[in-house]
């Protein structure tokens, strides 16, 4: 196919001026004859002008004249093959065409009914579910969501998710909202703060309109509430809360709250409300992903976001940030901003000592962990002293304290087991061993441990 | 063809246009050439490099309706010299182009219009439209396009990033070694990504003058056009990918001094002097226990500089940085103080205006 616009070309060039043919003809290509189009390749929007306007019979004439069978030619604009490297070194041609400076034109009066409804309804259609990565940190929270968008309002009503900053709280609960307008176009769902719900609260109170308020919420199918931490202790706001969640859970309305603590943590909460917004679902928590569930994410971003990166490049950044999931997507398009401004692949940066470490990865890195403050953190979180908990004692919390310190010892410093005994106290390896695995079984069903856990964790990073 | 204008008129347009048309590549003659074109009293100059195009709308004393192209440079420099105040007509018979005023005379053999590029066009309509003043965008393109890089094998470097975030249009330009960003307009609804050539947008800037209020941009898939007083300009944009710079640019640095901007110019000006054979590098360090910010350099056998501003800091750091680098950033500040932000490890430099936040500097380290 390609050989023909050789030909078509050689003819072009005896119908028109050499400096025309030189100037707009020799930077351009054929794309693709498909459907009866002629797609043509040119450098920019100039000679796009030229051909369309000037030479476009020319075209026609020497297209016909070697036998293409067309109605229609296009011209678009492409710069001329372009070469990107792909992680594994090797050049290759970029097949699909695109041009990378897009222009999108979003004014809100003229969006279609279906966005205008996604947005009076707080929610940001770009948070789906396929987009969240679904792994053992979150596996549990996830079957839940999606019983709660197949039948809103049943079985896990009041849905309470909770979980530390970064995890992905936000983006399931939109998930949640979005996928439920998808699936029930009918159903009335608002996403909301908790600030704002406060705030809108307050001023129409102070408006005299506190009526226009409950009628507001009283008509909804779906009520989000993100961040319920930020509650604020004002008798009458949250008396309204409570009395508008009675409502709609009476009504069977689902309630889906999140917040970065279990409810009994938030000071200040109405004891009444604080158990009625477990009573649904428990609380549902998310973790912070292990080093398999980081690279999937990783991998998953990268996709979304068409980069190339090295397998060991994720490996490396899944290993070295522990903090959360919105640092590990930050340090992520760091680094390859940095590759792409250095023309270099990811994993060559990370190699470079120079530039890897301590530019992209200077706050990830920051926290390496000192084994004696996980010891120090465990201690206090279980209410002992560092000498009580690396006694030889066989009480059975202060024996869960110092199986949890192994385990975290291995997670976060990477302490080998003979290591993690000299830590904790205990005589050999193989005791460090049995902790770790009973702790990681424990995990899987013992909500409270995990809570504990990932709490300790967090202070870990402060 | 026949027109009667001022000479001060038609030799500021024709500056302004020739521009473009003169620097045309060689291979199509006529793009040397600048388009007259009278229609309707209204009359027009034009030129293009194919690369961009110009269009500046000239007021004549009378015109009627005609259009012929004329070797830009060549006119211009007659009527140039031609004097002030004098009212020059400008009549074609075929493709001889008369330009006379009281005295002087001459001919120029032009060529017809049909041989000239045709212009690309825009859709109003669709396009994506921006408006701003004309010394602000003045002020904040020139701070920027200072970090465009002249990296020919990397085209998405060499224009100037417009694109919007969070309903704020910001411009942006990094060469790899230091990134510059600014915001242009707040509250704007459209949005928009492109990456406009930094020698059309030297273009832009040159054509701006004292008498234009606002200037209008308008986007579409492949050009971007700037409407300012009486003069069109329309340019390609570079089909590429800028990197997501703002990922590099970090939030808070780990230390942030407020320095005087002059001092800092002229410290950094005197370490330059004694590292002018090792790439310009100079250390900037910060001394928390001393409570100075100390600016050296070291040239092997010749000898060495140090200068000292006394400051208060938490945290001590030092950083190896390209003087240059530092000084264009400076120099593109606008308050007199300065936030120089550098992190206690190896980081990056963030240089900042005191008070506003608009405008961002970010120089990368080199290495130690």
């Amino acid at each position: 196919m390609f050989d023909v616009w050789k030909n078509v070309l050689a003819d072009i060039e005896q119908s028109v001026p050499h400096t025309i043919y030189i100037t707009f003809f020799t930077p351009t290509k054929l794309i693709s004859i498909e459907n009866q189009v002629v797609k043509i390749g040119t450098p920019n929007v100039f000679v796009v002008r030229q051909l369309r306007g000037k030479y476009n019979k020319n075209v026609i004439a020497a297209l016909q004249k070697n036998g293409v069978d067309f109605k229609e030619v296009e011209y678009i604009v492409e710069s001329s093959t372009k070469i990107k490297k792909k992680s594994s070194g090797r050049e290759v041609l970029e097949k699909d065409v695109k041009t990378a400076s897009s222009v999108v034109k979003s004014l809100p009066s003229k969006l279609p009914e279906k966005h205008a409804k996604i947005l009076g309804t707080g929610l940001n259609p770009n948070y789906t579910l396929d987009s969240f990565v679904v792994g053992s940190n979150n596996d549990l929270a996830v079957s839940i969501a999606k019983n709660v968008i197949k039948n809103p309002g049943s079985k896990y009503n009041p849905f309470f998710l909770y979980g530390g900053p970064g995890l992905g709280k936000t983006h399931l609960v939109q998930a949640i909202g979005n996928e439920i307008i998808k699936l029930h176009p009918e159903i009335k769902v608002l996403y909301t703060p908790t600030n704002h719900f406060f705030s809108e609260f307050i001023e129409l109170i102070k408006k005299n309109r506190g009526d226009e308020f409950a009628q507001k919420y009283r008509k909804l199918d779906v009520l989000i509430i993100d961040d319920f931490q930020q509650i604020i202790n004002k008798d009458r706001s949250q008396e309204e809360f409570f009395n508008i969640f009675n409502d709609l859970h009476q009504a069977n309305k689902q309630i889906i709250v999140t917040s970065d603590r279990l409810p009994e943590q938030i000071e200040k909460l109405d004891v009444r409300l604080s158990s009625r917004l477990t009573w649904g679902s428990g609380a549902i928590d998310l973790q912070m992903p292990t080093f398999e569930d980081k690279c999937a994410i990783l991998r998953s971003m990268a996709e979304i976001g068409g980069y190339e990166i090295e397998d060991e490049a994720i490996a490396y950044l899944a290993e070295n940030v522990k903090t959360n999931i919105r640092d590990l997507e930050g340090q992520l398009h760091r680094l390859i901003a940095i590759a792409e401004l250095r023309n270099k692949t990811p994993l060559e940066i990370i190699n470079d000592s120079s530039i890897g470490e301590v530019v992209v990865l200077s706050r990830a890195k920051g926290g390496a962990i000192q084994p004696r403050k996980i010891v120090e953190k465990v201690a206090k979180a279980y209410g002992l002293t560092v000498e009580e908990m690396t006694s030889k004692s066989r009480v059975s919390h202060i024996k869960n304290a110092r199986q949890v310190a192994m385990y975290l010892l291995q997670e976060e410093a990477n302490l080998s087991t003979n290591k993690i005994a000299s830590e904790v106290g205990v005589k050999d390896h193989s005791t460090v061993m049995h902790g770790i695995r009973k702790i990681k079984k424990d995990l899987k069903l013992d909500f409270g441990l995990r809570e504990q856990i990932s709490s300790i964790r967090g202070s870990l990073y402060d | 063809m026949e027109i009667e204008v001022t000479q001060e008129k038609l030799s500021k347009a024709l500056a302004v246009v020739s521009r473009v048309a003169a620097s045309a590549r060689t291979t199509l003659p006529i793009l040397s050439n600048v388009l007259i074109r009278a229609e309707g009293n209204k009359v027009s100059l034009t030129a293009t490099n194919l690369d961009m195009a110009v269009v500046e709308y000239v007021p004549v004393i009378s015109a009627k309706d005609g259009v012929i192209t004329v070797p830009a440079r060549l006119l211009s420099e007659f009527v140039g010299n031609l004097p002030k105040g004098e009212k020059i007509s400008i009549k074609t018979d075929g493709i001889k182009v008369k330009i006379s005023a009281d005295n002087y005379r001459s001919t120029i053999n032009g060529v017809v219009a049909d041989d000239f590029p045709e212009l690309p066009e825009i859709d109003e309509k669709e396009a994506v439209k921006y408006e701003i003043g004309v010394d602000e965008f003045k002020v904040r393109l020139s701070e920027v396009i200072v970090a465009v890089s002249n990296d020919t094998t990397r085209p998405a470097l060499t224009g100037v990033y417009f694109n919007t975030d969070g309903g704020n249009l910001y411009v942006a330009a990094t060469d790899g070694y230091r990134l510059a960003e600014n915001k242009i307009i707040s509250g704007v609804s459209s949005e928009v990504k492109a990456i406009v050539p930094a020698n059309s947008l030297q273009e832009v800037l040159r054509s701006l003058s004292d008498d234009m209020e606002k200037i209008e941009i308008l986007f579409d898939e492949a050009q971007v056009r700037f409407r300012m007083g009486e003069i069109e300009i329309t340019s390609k944009l570079i089909d590429g990918t800028f990197p997501d710079y703002r990922a590099l640019i970090p939030k808070e640095t780990e230390i942030e001094l407020v320095l005087d901007k002059s001092e800092l110019i002229r410290i950094t000006k005197m370490a330059a002097v004694f590292s002018r054979e090792v790439n310009q590098s100079i250390v900037c360090e910060i001394d928390a226990e001393k409570s100075v910010f100390i600016v050296s350099s070291i040239l092997n056998e010749v000898g060495e500089n140090r200068s000292e501003i006394s400051v208060k800091a938490e945290k001590s750091g030092k950083v190896k940085v390209d003087s240059r680098y530092l000084m264009t950033a400076f120099n593109a500040l606008e308050e007199p103080m300065v936030r120089f932000g550098m992190s206690a490890k190896i980081g990056p430099v963030l240089i900042r205006n005191e008070k506003s936040n608009d405008y961002r500097h970010l120089v990368m380290p080199l290495d130690i």
